[in-house]
């Protein structure tokens, strides 16, 4: 399975993580629900919806703490029968990222926590790149978006 | 905020439906569902109440193809529209790179589609965001409704359109006005990364 | 706060040459119940021994070996043992000088409390 990466960054501290902790899925995302980077998943429209259900899960359960005590819950994990999930907040110079992690009896919930804790120092001490500033797209990428969006809805 | 990986030629951006309840923004999402090849759409997911009406948001992840040598990719995702989700709005339009506003073109309708309107520039402000620098589609839908219940386009202008942003009557039941609206949307947001504008 | 292991941990603690013990939960690897030193990182340590004691046990039952009674792993430094029962186990840390005998012997009798 191979770990991809939107941000290069973050690519040794998943690698990291993935490895120690055993665990069979994972996705490393921002609060708006874009993956940075991931491991395990087959589609990358997948990884969109894990990633859109993961920072929606973790937007209101910090809510939730805020309601009930004061401030927001740092972590989730839910057990099920076979895989269990874990969602953690890593705390970064500006604002947090978000973990997102899936395993089974190969790893524990004890075993995860002590990778996060050592994912989230590996990543807050990371010097994130400036983003380049120069343009992305070609001046004539309209004509290219309006033939892809032709073919999504049947009309090329 | 769009993410852009120049490495891997990959664009990701988040399109938000925005618009008061029950203007057809689950609409839209699940025509747009409808039309588009299996291949080019994950799957839609919607957190719905048991009446169907959105409790925290819908999300469809869409794959446009490549586009300037970029593989893109739309995360297109509504708000929950009744009044009393304000926090879940602002949560889910948190990083928007674009914005959808959906309104409902009946007469009796208008003051939920103004208050609507102040709500998003309330939300974008919360979150640090000067909402004329947000690429913003207005459509007008259930324009198919006998013309007694609705207001003209250009009655809704004048009501929601002060910023003389993109604006299309719809149908989103049916379909008109669905693609032309994520298309001006679409143009607005990968204009404003080609500038250097993006997240 | 006192736990149903308390008067165990106390009792592992006092041994000479012991820095730390622990309950954890064998699936888990969180720690039910623990008397560290200063200095024992008791969540990794929980979490590691947990996993390992866990293999182990699979390793000896898939060998033909049946139960794994007792595991202990020598290092330069220090020694750890663990034992367990009922998806818990009681894991120590101790120094290379600890009477390994008494505390595997206190250590099984405590298993039968576990039962």
């Amino acid at each position: 399975m191979k770990l991809s990466v939107a941000e290069n960054w973050v690519e040794a501290p998943l690698k990291q993580f993935v490895d120690e902790a055993r665990v069979q899925l994972a996705v490393l995302l921002n609060p708006s629900g874009q993956v940075l980077g991931q491991f395990g998943f087959a589609s990358s429209v997948d990884v969109m919806t894990a990633c859109a259900l993961a920072a929606a899960t973790t937007a209101s359960s910090g809510e939730l703490g805020r309601l009930v005590d004061g401030r927001p819950f740092a972590g989730l994990h839910y057990a099920g029968k076979v895989r269990q999930i874990f969602l953690g907040q890593v705390p970064m110079g500006a604002g947090t990222l978000i973990l997102l992690t899936v395993f089974d009896e190969e790893s524990s919930l004890g075993l995860v926590q002590v990778f996060f804790a050592e994912l989230c120092v590996a990543l807050a001490g990371v010097v994130q790149p400036d983003a380049p500033t120069t343009p992305a797209l070609a001046e004539d990428f309209e004509r290219e978006l309006n033939r892809n969006l032709s073919v999504m809805f049947g009309r090329s | 905020m769009s993410l852009v990986n120049y490495a891997a030629r990959e664009i990701t951006c988040k399109i938000v439906y925005y618009g008061p309840g029950r203007s057809g923004k689950t609409t839209n999402l699940h025509y747009i569902y409808g039309q588009v090849p299996g291949d080019r759409k994950g799957q839609m997911v919607s957190l719905a109440t048991q009446t169907d009406r959105t409790l925290f948001f819908d999300f469809l992840p869409l794959d446009l193809g490549i586009i300037s040598g970029f593989t893109t990719r739309f995360q297109l995702y509504t708000v929950p529209g009744q009044v009393y989700y304000q926090t879940t709005r602002r949560l889910v339009l948190q990083g928007a790179d674009g914005v959808v506003f959906v309104a409902d073109s009946q007469a009796r309708q208008l003051d939920e589609n103004v208050e609507s309107m102040q709500d998003l520039h309330a939300n974008l402000a919360e979150h640090g965001v000067d909402a004329r620098t947000v690429p913003l589609v207005i459509q007008y839908n259930k324009q198919d409704l006998p013309a007694d219940l609705i207001l003209t386009v250009p009655e809704l202008e004048e009501q929601l359109n002060f910023r003389g942003v993109p604006s299309f009557a719809a149908d989103a039941l049916h379909g008109p006005g669905v693609f032309e609206t994520l298309r001006a949307v679409s143009e607005q947001v990968l204009r404003k990364l080609s500038t250097g504008g993006g997240g | 706060m006192s736990s149903p292991f308390t008067a165990l941990l106390q009792s592992l603690i006092r041994h000479r040459g012991v820095t730390g013990c622990m309950v954890v939960g064998e699936g888990d690897g969180m720690i039910v119940d623990s008397s560290l030193q200063i200095g024992v990182n008791g969540d990794a340590f929980a979490a590691l021994t947990a996993s390992l004691y866990r293999k182990a046990r699979r390793a000896a039952a898939a060998a033909g070996f049946g139960e794994t009674g007792f595991f202990e792993l020598d290092a330069d430094g220090g020694r750890m043992c663990a034992a367990g029962r009922n998806d818990l186990v009681i894991v120590v840390i101790a120094e290379p000088r600890v009477n390994v005998g008494l505390l595997r012997v206190e250590m099984l009798q405590a298993l039968e409390s576990f039962a």
